[in-house]
Parts: C-alpha cells; structure tokens; sequence
C-alpha cells in the first residue's frame, strides 16, 4: 500500500461504470469495436480476479487458464450434453472451477514463486486431462455444437451489444464485490495475512482457511469468465481453453493498470488489449507483439506503479505545486 | 522390454543434459539476483539462431557459432541486467513482467528476421547414429551432453572456488553483509548475470545441434527451466543437474511405458509432488513454504 | 536515458512501419475507370502456426497479383489481418475486414479458428472461403456463405489408397494431438483397420523433442511395416531423425501434408529421402497447364523458390474466390449478395485437382496423390491415375 485512499464509494464506482459502458452503445460503435471491446473485457474479467487472489491472499498465479479453460468447458458440456439454460451453466461453470481450486488446496502453504509455478502446473495438468478425456470433451478436435448465449427479456445476449452490456454489468458487479470485500473486516484480515502471515497466526485469524476462500472466489470469477468466452466463441480445444495467454495477459494488464487498485486491472486489460490490436496492429502487421514488449518494459521502468498509480502522480505533483 | 526402457534411460538422460544447460543459467541468475528472468528461454533461442546463420549462411560447423552466440548474447544480457536494476518498487513482480516484455521483444524479433521454419542442424556428422551396445543416440546429443556436464563442473568449480564466485554466493545470501565486506554487489550481479548468458549461449547451440528450432520455442525453455530449479531446489548445482536428467528420464519413461501423449502430464505430475512433499527441493538447502 | 531510447526506438518502429502503408493507400486513386475490389483474409502470421499461415499469404498475394495482370476492369486488393491463431482475434478481423468493405474473407488455419470466423462471416452475410481447417463439424453446420477445397476426407482417401495398394501387415501412426492431425490419424486408424491391416496408433504430445522412445517401441514392439505420420513439420523432422539412428524394420515412412515438398528436401536432404506424402504436383514441376507453370513461375520471381504445399493450397482457392468476384461482378450481383451462388457454380479443374462446391460448401472432389522424394525429385506414385512414376517400396531415407 502506497498511501491510504478514501475508499470509492461503491456507488459512484457503479455510475462511473454504467456512463462509460454506456457511451459505446450510445455512439453506436461498429461490431469490430464492441467484439474488441468484448475480447478486453473478459480478460479484465479474468485480470480482476487475478489481482483479487493477489492483494487479498497474498498469492501470485501464473496459472489462471486452469480455471478459465475448467469453467469454459464445464458451461459448454453442461449446456451441451445435458441441455441445461446457458444462464443457468455459466455460474455452474464458475463453481466447478472453484471446485477445482480444492485440487490446489496443497499448494496454499507454498510461497511466492512457488505457488504461482505450482498453478501453472495444474493448468498444464488439466489442459492434457481435457485431450485425453476425449469421450467426454472431443478431445484435441474440440468441442463446437453447444448453445451460445440466449435472449433475456428482449435482449438478444449473443449479439454484439447483448454481450459487451452482458460483460460490462458482470465487471461491474465483480468490481463491486471485490472492493466490499476489501472494505470489510474480512478485507482487513485478508490483507494483514498478505503483508504477513506469521503475524497474523500469532493473532489467531485462520488464514490457510481465509486463503483457501480467496483462491476459490478467483476461481469461480475465472471460470465464470472463462464459461462466457465459451459460448459467445462457439469453440472450445484444449489448447485455446487452457491456453497460457490467459494466464500471462490478466497478470500483464493488472500490473500494467496498477495491480493494488479495484479498478486498475480492468483499466489496464482495456489499454493493453485496445493498444495491441489496434495501435500495434496498424502499425506492424506481423511481429506487432514487438510493441506490446516494448511498452511493458517501458511502463515498468517508468511507472512501476502502473497507470493508476502514474496519473496519481502526475495529480499529486500538480497538487504541489 | 529391457531394451525399451535401456534406451529410455539413455534417451532421457541425454535430454536431460539439455534441460540443465537451460536451467542452470535460469538458476544462477534466480540463485544470485531472486529474479525470475522470463526472457531466459529466449536468450538461449538467440543462441540457436546464431548457429543456424554460422552453419546455413557461413557453411561451416555450428559450433563456429558460439563466440558470436556468446557476444550477442552478452550484449542483449548485460541490456537487460541494467533495466532489471533501475526496477525500485515490487522488484519481484516487475521484474517478471519487464522480462516477460523482453521475452516478447526478443520472440518476434527473431521471427522478423528468420521467419518462422523450423530449424536444425544439417551437418551428417551431427546426425549420424552412435551405438552404445543395446542403446543408440544421435553424434549431436552426444557431444551435448558432454558440454553440459563440463559447464555444470566449471559452472561449480567457479563458484566455489573463484574471487567472483564467492562473491555472488555472499550477495545472494546476504546482500548488506556482502557490502560490508566490500563486494559490489551491483557489478557481481552484472557478472552472475553475463555467466548465465554465457550459458544460454552454449544451450541454445547445443540445442539446434540436436533438435528442431522455431521461433516460438523460447517461451517453453524458459518453464522447462523454472520446473528443473524448483525440482533441485536453490542453492545446488549439482542438484540443478540431477533434477534436469529426473525430468528428462521420466519424460522418456512415460513414453515407453504409458503413452507419448501423456508425456508433459508426467513432469508436471512429478513437480507438484515434489513442491509438496520435499519443501526444499530435491536438493535445496533453503525451505520454500510461507 | 534509457527511457528516451526506448520512446525513441518505438517511435522509429512506428514511422518506419506507418510510412509504406501510407505511400500505398495514396496509389489506387490514381486509376478510376477500374473498379476495385477487397478480398480480406486473417492468418496467424505470428505463434506456433506463423509457418502455415505465412506459407498462406505468400500464395495468396501471388494469385492476386497474377489475376490482376489479366482481369478486365477489376482490380483485387487483399487485405491480410494477423490473427494470431487466436479465435476471438480472428472474430474481430472478419468484422473488421468487413466493416472496411471487404467483398469476401479468406480464412485462416486451425478448425477452432476458422469455425468463429466463418460464423461471424456468415451473420454479416459475407462469403467466406478456407483451406486451412478440416474439421467435418464445420461443413455440418450448413452455412450458406462457407466454402472450403480441401477435408479430412481427401487426406484420408490419398493416405489409405497408398496402404491399400502397398498391403502390409501392419502399421504405426504417429499422430500429434493437434485438431488436425489427431483427426487424420483417428480417420486413417478407421479406414486401414476396416481393411485387415493391423493398426497401432502412438498419439504424442507436440511438445515432445526426443522421439527415440517412441520409435523404438514402433521397433521393438509393433515392428510395423509402414511408419505413419500425421503430424507438422518439426515432428517429421524429429521422427526420421529418430528413425534414422534406431532403424525400426519398416520398409516405407509416410506423412501427411507439407512433407513431400521441394522445400523440405533442399532444408533436409539426408532425412527426405524415399519419404512419402500428400502431393499433387511431381517435382521439377511438369505442370501441364499454363495457370501452374504462371504460379511457379511468378512464386520463384516474388518469394526466391519453389511453390509448396500450403502456398498452392491458398493459391487455387484465391483464385477461385477471385474468379467468383469477377462473374458476380460481371452479372451485377455482387452487391446484392450474388457471391455464394456464383461460388457454388464452380467446376473447374485447379493446381489440386476438380475443384466443386456441395450445398455445405465442402468441396467433396478433394482428394491428393501420394508424392514421394527421389534424391531432390518427386515422383507421384499414388493413385495409379496421377502417377509419373512407380514407387520405391521398401525405401527408406537411411
């Protein structure tokens, strides 16, 4: 912690949310904008969840596609094979992920890197699982005929608009919950735990079981997210479902937007997904990852803080001066 | 069957041998710094194109390739080690991503210039079958193997015996102390550093002597790597060795005995095992639990 | 200091890369009376598949090229997107390409790719035409506005006639647990079972780098007659190489595509060999025809070799996109979403053999000869109907 900050009240943070997820609707944007649109914020999605782990556990992950490709696959089977409603599979998918973190439970006592290799080895683990199991899930040729997302009162979730307001509002709600959690007497424990958990044994808060928690709740945002990616693609493998970019972006985009703040991951899931496709992209067409890198080294070096705590800066030494 | 998994153990061993030329770089910067260098996969992925270009474009043996292997990569190295040191705040994590940046920089700046073909070696002596009584290897597997056992010897030898050696195991265990006692411990990083690129450069050559490049490849080094440090634990490179040839040995077991489809299921398998049930590696000196 | 260089050198990039492309947008303007088109594509130009998908753009912009030299009063532009093998990237290309006027999309390589594509092109009623995805789901879904010239089907059929004419005892397939080859090798298990053929199947997985192990249990255990492949470019290479230092008693090594091409023998010539694969054309290239001695003629001139696999592939069908355009523009339909129809109508002989399209938009005519590398030459020695020459059974590259 930087400094300590006068809480967002939680419903300004929800009118910020709603005029800014309003504006592309309201100019009317194309389909190409709201699908990249779409695209960034389920990796916000996944980045909030990421971050969540982070500053309330005190766990780094490297592995979160475990999650992800688990809730991706449970929604698609469920809704698939045993016709299931989509509104019904994809918070199911959300819990089976967080079924799966139960796996994990071991690897809670390990620290730091340790743990965070240890996830990336369970999303390894579950990705071979899911192509031998290939009965169940279609293996390596994937999975295609499952129903994409429905039409709720009169709004048709699958198209465009549907989806980017469907995703914006389940954002907003994890934004919501995550920072109430933060502000509760949980939130203060959670973090007590994250600066040092040796002190806080000795005061006699159970933090295996606090962290245990906090791991399931990062799986269950993933897996919901994971689950929505499912049926608004249409296409689930393996390799795409447990794909390591789901793991290294949120990490990226949260330690990009500034990983200590509620909104910082999803700012940044929004910069670095919008700057890489579309600015790096009109710039080099093949090999425009190159400026994805060099704006990471770039923002490390120069606001290791990422871009919230960078405008905090800037506004602070106006205030100075 | 006694054939099968003769040649299993011979064939993972030789693999084995490459895992830890990778990783003892990975764990010799981790050891020395507690850096994570993400872009360690692609230092040796440089390496292995520089022998590429000495063997396709000069026409002669790819081991000409490691003084120019070794000097670019120094280069790009010593670039590195000097933006990691300007990091102030979160060191750890903003080092994983600032070298992840790098490794991205690094991937598709190779894929820029070489496209993305696969590549390997074209030497026939390279190739060429070598007969080990019921066991068989490729020349190239064979002469890297012996390359990463004399690196691992001089790698130990050099930290145990030398003035710098000694240095960085000072810094890494104590870094205020080692100031104390007059050791730089900025410029003894800088040299753990560069000695960790010295070794990625002679990997990634070996690496193209015996099996196929492509630009995407670095990024799967680097994990391969991070596993065999985690296996051996921090502090031992013997241990780094040992674990490396684990790996590769169990990878080949699987195959033989299970199914080639299962083989990344296997190490990743034995890693968790391990994590959890030796807390300090298999060979590790120091606990890694919170 | 090292800020400023690095803002420094990012700015470089940027203009060096910006300016080019400015300098071409000025061009068409110059000449009105010809109407131009845009046929867009994605492709992963970047990621494990960059080789499949840069192979794809090269044939691609050769068969623009050589249709612009003879059209009539119409002028192609392509437009390629990178993406990334990455589905949801794919998605927004297709409505980017789109939405900046693209008349069709070209798509790009992987079925879990192109399936989101072709679904995005379908609900903007935008013709979509692949060579890169072989999937039976895809043409199951009956889309109006998908076409493809290449399936599973016609890998399988060039594959199992080559058994089937050999008859051995039995078989190994290695196949990767990519989509692709995974699908191939289940087919290919199917289809030289049902014929009395003793089948063994070793799946792997593609980060595996030492396949000495699983060579030698093709040695010791199934002491297969025919050594199958269905896997890429960089397994092939690892396979013979293991093969070549344990030498399993096999008398014939097998793959699937992008493996009997000129280009793998000049980058591998102790390895290729004897090696047998999908092909269409015999090497040097006795291309009967005018439009595949342009091709190769042209692809020498742009790209410095010879034409390949997975370049042809990308050729015929942009050609045969390019042709469909003409005609629809031609009968004023192009614009009114006459495009699907006009594609459908095609039947004509291309570089890969017929090419024809069913109301799923397969091409049910696909089907490769079996080439074989003979010291630098490729002999097609299967099905007896295309073949220039006999084969060399037993042969292998060691």
């Amino acid at each position: 912690m930087a400094s300590p900050r006068a809480p967002l009240p939680g419903l300004a943070l929800a009118a910020a949310f709603l005029v800014l997820a309003a504006l592309p609707l309201l100019l009317g944007a194309s389909n190409y904008l709201l699908g990249l649109l779409i695209s960034a914020l389920i990796l916000a999605g996944v980045a909030l969840a990421w971050a969540l782990l982070g500053n309330l556990g005190g766990m780094v992950s490297f592995g979160h596609a475990a999650f992800f490709g688990v809730g991706g696959y449970a929604s698609a089977l469920l809704a698939g094979k045993l016709g299931l409603p989509v509104l019904l599979t994809v918070p199911l998918g959300g819990l089976l992920a967080a079924l799966a973190s139960l796996a994990m439970l071991p690897a809670l006592r390990l620290s730091g890197p340790y743990f965070a290799l240890a996830i990336l080895a369970y999303a390894q683990i579950f990705r071979i699982l899911a192509t031998e199991a290939s009965s169940l899930t279609g293996g390596a040729a994937g999975l295609q005929r499952y129903p994409g997302l429905p039409t709720v009162f009169g709004l048709d979730l699958a198209s465009r608009p549907g989806a980017y307001a469907l995703l914006v509002a389940l954002v907003a709600l994890g934004c919501l919950a995550y920072a109430a959690i933060r502000r509760s007497a949980l939130g203060l424990a959670l973090r007590a735990i994250a600066e040092s958990e040796d002190a806080t044994r000795v005061v006699g808060v159970n933090s295996v079981l606090l962290k245990a928690w906090m791991l399931a709740l990062s799986a269950f945002i993933t897996g919901l997210f994971g689950a929505l990616n499912a049926h608004i693609i249409g296409f689930l493998e393996p390799d795409y479902a447990f794909a390591g970019s789901w793991s290294v972006l949120p990490i990226i985009a949260s330690v990009f937007g500034g990983y200590r703040t509620v909104l910082g991951p999803v700012g940044g899931a929004v910069v670095i997904y919008l700057f890489d496709q579309v600015v790096a992209k009109g710039l080099i067409a093949v090999g425009h990852q190159i400026l994805l890198g060099l704006l990471l080294v770039a923002m490390v070096l120069a606001a290791p803080n990422g871009l919230l705590g960078l405008l905090e800066r800037k506004g602070g030494a106006r205030a100075g001066a | 069957m006694r054939d099968l998994i003769l040649q299993a153990l011979f064939s993972g061993l030789l693999i084995g041998g490459v895992y830890a030329l990778v990783a003892l770089g990975l764990a010799l910067s981790f050891g020395a710094m507690r850096i994570i260098n993400l872009a360690h996969g692609e230092l040796v992925l440089i390496a292995a194109y520089a022998a590429y270009v000495v063997e396709a474009r000069g026409g002669v043996s790819p081991y000409w390739a490691i003084p120019l292997a070794l000097a670019i990569v120094s280069v790009v190295g010593a670039v590195l080690f000097l933006m990691i040191d300007r990091i102030r705040e979160h060191r750890e994590l903003n080092s994983l991503i600032l070298t992840y940046g790098v490794g991205i920089v690094l991937t598709n700046a190779v894929l820029l210039a070489f496209a993305s073909d696969v590549r390997t070696t074209t030497a026939p002596a390279l190739q060429d079958a070598v007969t080990l009584g019921p066991v068989y290897a490729m020349a190239g597997e064979i002469v890297a193997f012996g390359l990463s056992l004399v690196l691992m010897v001089a790698l130990w030898w050099w930290l145990k015996r030398s003035w710098y050696g000694r240095a960085v195991r000072a810094v890494s265990s104590n870094r205020a102390a080692a100031t104390l006692m007059g050791i730089n411990p900025l410029r003894t990083e800088l040299v753990a550093f560069l000695v960790a690129g010295a070794l990625a450069s002679f990997a990634g050559v070996a690496l193209y002597t015996m099996s196929v490049v492509q630009p995407a490849l670095g990024h799967a080094l680097t994990v391969k790597a991070f596993i065999v440090t985690v296996l051996a634990g921090v502090g031992s490179i013997p241990g780094v060795f040992l674990a490396a040839l684990l790996l590769g040995v169990t990878e080949a077991l699987t195959v033989t005995l299970a199914s080639s489809a299962l083989q990344e299921l296997a190490g990743m398998v034995l890693f968790l095992l391990v994590l959890f049930l030796l807390p300090s590696g298999l060979f590790g000196a120091r606990a890694r639990r919170g | 200091m090292l800020r400023r260089a690095l803002v420094a050198a990012a700015v470089t990039l940027g203009l060096a890369a910006g300016c080019p492309a400015r300098a071409q947008e000025a061009r068409p303007g110059t000449e009105q009376q010809i109407r131009e088109v845009v046929i867009g594509a994605h492709m992963p130009l970047t990621g494990s598949l960059a080789r499949s998908g840069q192979a794809f753009d090269e044939g691609m912009r050769v068969a623009v090229r050589l249709f612009n030299e003879t059209a009539q009063g119409l002028r192609i532009k392509l437009q390629v997107i990178d993406d990334e093998s990455a589905p949801a990237k794919a998605v927004s290309a297709v409505e980017k390409l789109v939405s900046d006027g693209a008349v069709a999309v070209i798509g790009g390589y992987g079925s879990n790719i192109v399936g989101p594509a072709s679904d995005a092109a379908n609900k903007l009623a935008t013709t979509y035409i692949t060579a890169g995805a072989v999937s039976d789901e895809l043409t199951a879904r009956g889309l109006k506005t998908f076409f493809r010239i290449n399936n599973n089907a016609g890998y399988q059929r060039g594959m199992a006639g080559l058994i089937a004419e050999l008859k051995p005892a039995s078989v190994s397939i290695l196949a990767s647990t990519k989509e692709a080859p995974a699908l191939l090798a289940k087919g290919l298990a199917r289809d030289i079972g049902a014929a009395g053929i003793k089948v063994t199947v070793h799946e792997f997985d593609p980060a595996i780098s030492d396949f000495k192990p699983l060579i030698n249990k093709v040695k010791l255990q199934d002491r297969s007659e025919i050594l199958l492949m269905s896997a890429y470019e960089n397994d092939y290479v690892g396979i013979i190489r293991a093969a070549r230092v344990l030498k399993p008693p096999v008398k014939l090594v097998v793959g699937a595509w992008s493996l009997a091409t000129p280009k793998m023998y000049t980058e591998f010539p102790d390895l290729m060999n004897n090696v047998v694969g999908t092909s269409f054309l015999p090497f040097p290239v006795a291309v009967k025809d005018e439009e595949g001695r342009r091709f190769a003629e042209a692809y020498r001139q742009a790209y410095g070799k010879d034409i390949e696999y997975l370049s042809t592939l990308s050729f015929v069908e942009t050609t045969i996109l390019a042709e469909a355009i003409a005609k629809a523009a031609e009968a004023g339909t192009l614009k009114s979403g006459g495009l699907p129809e006009t594609l459908r109508a095609t039947d004509r002989r291309t570089l890969l053999g017929p090419v024809k399209f069913d109301a799923t938009g397969d091409n049910p005519l696909f089907s490769l000869a079996m080439g074989q590398h003979r010291s630098g030459q490729i002999v097609l020695v299967s099905p007896p109907a295309a073949a220039t020459g006999p084969i060399s059974y037993p042969a292998l590259p060691w």
